[in-house]
């Protein structure tokens, strides 16, 4: 019985070195994968998140003016039992309607561009919902409405508001992460215009000439004629690209449709 | 021997060969049944989200459904058992898919889609009321229909509008602080100081009842929604007290301008023909009642306003306008006082609403009709662009967003006709129904012909030429002026057409809310 022939050094280094090399080569590719996949995965989060909100918020604002004041003969003493109109507002909230602009323009603190509250009644008596961007968290507050009460502070308080939507950067340029404007200009150039932020909400009113956007409506342009509003959310994912370590964001829009009447 | 030696130890090296691999294959599976879990965890957060949404929308289809179904004009027109609905009357249309059984008012049967809702709203049981049950039609061929199971229709009481999930919840309509459970709720668009909701067994002429639809959609998935519309029908009158139009021709706003033909055969009529028969119409209408003035106008400060003395000079020969009393009336001397009975000439702004008095008003009045027309058509038009099947059985609402010139059209049209531009009318067309002349307000004929207007005609001006909507309304003006004596017979007031063309012409929201189901 020959004694079996084992191998050499030289033949055991050489397949390990072959083994060595094909495995790292399959583990880089591992790694790059699921470095794809973590950052896909983010992103079609980020999407969906936008969505979800997206959608959130249509059905509120199609709910809107729930009860409206044309479901009473008699209008009740507390205004805590109907909607005085679909969206609050300030300043002079239940005294005097403001008129709502845009970047700035109008009277109307809200509804602004990124702060929006509906008042309706969700299935527990009518309340306040309020949407507001605050830094880059889109914060959704629901609060009882209260009788002679004020629908901003009621909605101010840490305890009801809920951060709803995380890294919305359509106001990035006026928060602590101003920095990344640039580096999203790079990848995104034509998402930013000139720089400037994108209104998350636009309303279209109910004017004497027809539907019309807000700003053009002139003295039509009260929360009382808000019919439509136009949601843009820019939404950045948590962390970028792992491979490139380029910022990655999506941009999604809805239109939510106001169904009950304005009074 | 040898060769079975060598086999032997080839085989033990082939065993710990195996063992590696399976040890590979194990930590390679390891790996693979994470990633496949993870991302069926992402898979069923998107479907639960879209199931959501398309349960609500298939919930939206059914009330829409409905909503749409209870139009007289609709081809599956759902006749509902009374009118108004009482409240022991429930109807339902059901919509069952793949051979399944839907039976909402079988609450004791859970596999038949029970409506638990019913007694929520009502605190009576589906069960105990009496039901007609339609099925669903389906829109289009070939579709699959909508995943709505069921849409109720009923009457709507303080207690049904309340939470459902608020126990002793209620909306109180008529501010008395105690919850109705029996009281039909109404429409009243002349309650004062809004128009809105009114509780009621015996509603006012202007009022019509307010119906509850709800609708209940479940996915095959089980992913369940339900929503409610309350609505109201929208009829178009300018009546203050009565669902009427103020004379056989109202001239609303300021400064009005009215020119006649002046020859014997151009009559405008307040009388309905129902009050005194007259066989010189062609129109009738058994027990017709009204007795209206000729023509109407809205401003009677002959201070600053020409409208009554403009329409007097040019109303003539004065035994054609006829209005109460009811034989052939004279145009009275003097403007009448808001006390003074109606006359043939008549200032008619106390009989109507007021919404039909300002611009904005008229505005909405356009838009409500414009949203619920059988047609909408941008002018200059002509009536050839008309919808074929008009009949005094099948009124329809018809809307022109301009001018119209019915030149040369020798037909007979029934209905509502909108008009914002202005309306070029040829005696050779009949009309029998309403005439709206709202917008430019301009109402011109200078042709002939042999035919007329029955129902009622209303013209007035609330847009400048360059479209913008006036602060007060503008000087609305009437002119037919034919050539010789063949211009037309005029207008003939007359009640029944008038309410046929007034509608229903749509239901329209006026509350909508989702209903949180309680799983």
């Amino acid at each position: 019985m020959p004694h079996a022939r084992g191998f050499t050094i030289l033949e055991l280094m050489i397949a390990m070195a072959i083994f060595m090399v094909i495995c790292g080569a399959m583990f880089g590719l591992l790694q790059l994968s699921q470095q794809k996949y973590s950052s896909e995965t983010q992103l079609s989060g980020a999407f969906q998140e936008t969505r979800l909100a997206i959608d959130q918020i249509v059905r509120d604002f199609s709910v809107s003016g729930y009860p409206a004041v044309s479901m009473f003969s008699k209008i009740p003493t507390d205004s805590s039992q109907y909607a005085l109109v679909p969206v609050a507002w300030d300043p002079n909230y239940a005294v005097t309607q403001c008129l709502v602009g845009t970047a700035g323009g109008g009277t109307c603190q809200t509804p602004g561009d990124f702060d929006l509250i509906v008042e309706t009644d969700l299935g527990s008596g009518v309340s306040w919902v309020r949407y507001q961007l605050i830094g880059t968290t889109l914060y959704r507050a629901v609060v009882p409405k209260t009788a002679g009460g004020d629908p901003v502070s009621a909605t101010s308080l840490a305890s009801v508001k809920v951060p709803f939507l995380t890294n919305v950067m359509n106001n990035v340029m006026n928060t602590s992460s101003a920095g990344l404007l640039t580096q999203i200009n790079a990848t995104y150039p034509s998402m930013f215009p000139g720089g400037a932020p994108q209104p998350i909400f636009k309303y279209t009113c109910n004017a004497a000439a027809g539907p019309q956007p807000c700003p053009l409506a002139g003295s039509d342009a009260v929360p009382g004629n808000i019919r439509d509003v136009d949601i843009n959310l820019i939404v950045m994912t948590r962390s970028p690209d792992a491979q490139t370590q380029i910022l990655k964001l999506v941009q999604l829009s809805g239109r939510g449709h106001r169904v009950n009447p304005s009074q | 021997m040898k060769s079975q030696q060598k086999f032997v130890g080839s085989h033990a090296q082939r065993g710990a060969a195996l063992l590696i691999a399976i040890f590979a294959l194990l930590l390679v599976s390891v790996v693979a049944i994470a990633l496949i879990v993870s991302s069926g965890t992402d898979s069923a957060l998107a479907s639960n989200y879209r199931t959501s949404t398309s349960a609500y929308y298939a919930a939206i289809a059914g009330i829409e459904e409905a909503r749409g179904r209870l139009l007289p004009s609709n081809p599956n027109y759902l006749s509902l058992p009374a009118s108004p609905m009482p409240l022991t009357q429930v109807v339902y249309i059901i919509n069952p898919t793949g051979g399944e059984t839907v039976a909402p008012n079988d609450t004791a049967n859970p596999a038949t889609y029970p409506d638990k809702e019913y007694k929520q709203e009502f605190g009576v049981d589906v069960s105990g009321r009496t039901v007609s049950i339609y099925s669903s039609v389906s829109p289009v061929g070939g579709l699959p229909p909508a995943s709505y199971k069921w849409v109720r229709i009923s009457a709507v009481t303080e207690q049904s509008l309340g939470d459902p999930q608020v126990p002793g919840s209620y909306v109180d309509v008529n501010g008395d602080n105690i919850m109705d459970t029996v009281t039909p709720l109404f429409y009243d668009p002349a309650n004062a100081p809004t128009p809105g909701l009114i509780t009621t067994f015996a509603p006012p002429a202007t009022a019509s009842q307010a119906l509850e639809i709800t609708s209940y959609a479940v996915l095959p998935n089980g992913s369940q929604s339900m929503a409610q519309y309350v609505v109201r029908p929208l009829v178009v009158f300018p009546g203050l007290t009565s669902q009427t139009f103020p004379a056989a021709l109202t001239l609303a706003g300021n400064n009005v301008f009215y020119d006649g033909p002046g020859t014997t055969g151009f009559y405008i009529r307040g009388q309905d023909p129902g009050v005194v028969p007259d066989p010189g119409r062609s129109d009738q209408c058994p027990g017709g009642t009204s007795a209206m003035p000729a023509i109407g106008y809205t401003n009677n400060n002959t201070g600053t306003d020409t409208s009554f003395n403009t329409i007097k000079t040019n109303a003539t020969p004065v035994a054609n306008y006829q209005g109460p009393p009811i034989n052939p009336g004279s145009p009275p001397t003097s403007p009448p006082t808001a006390a003074t009975a109606p006359t043939s000439i008549s200032y008619v702004s106390d009989q109507m609403n007021q919404n039909w008095l300002t611009p904005k008003g008229l505005d909405a009045v356009v838009q409500n009709i414009t949203n619920g027309a059988d047609v909408v058509l941008t002018g200059p038009t002509t009536p050839g662009s008309f919808p074929s099947g008009m009949s005094a059985s099948s009124p329809m609402t018809i809307v022109v967003n301009g001018d119209l010139d019915m030149n040369g059209w020798h037909n007979t049209g029934y209905g509502l006709l909108l008009v914002t531009g202005t309306l070029h009318y040829d005696p050779d067309a009949t009309w029998e129904g309403l005439v709206l002349v709202i917008g430019q307000g301009n109402f011109v004929s200078t042709r002939g012909g042999s035919g007329g207007i029955d129902g009622a005609v209303f013209i007035a001006k609330t847009r400048d030429a360059s479209g913008n909507l006036l602060a007060s309304l503008g000087a609305s003006s009437f002119s037919q002026t034919g050539p010789g004596s063949n211009v037309g017979r005029g207008i003939n007031y007359n009640s029944c057409l008038a309410r046929a063309a007034e509608g229903p012409i749509t239901y329209k929201v006026i509350a909508f809310k989702e209903i949180l189901l309680a799983n």
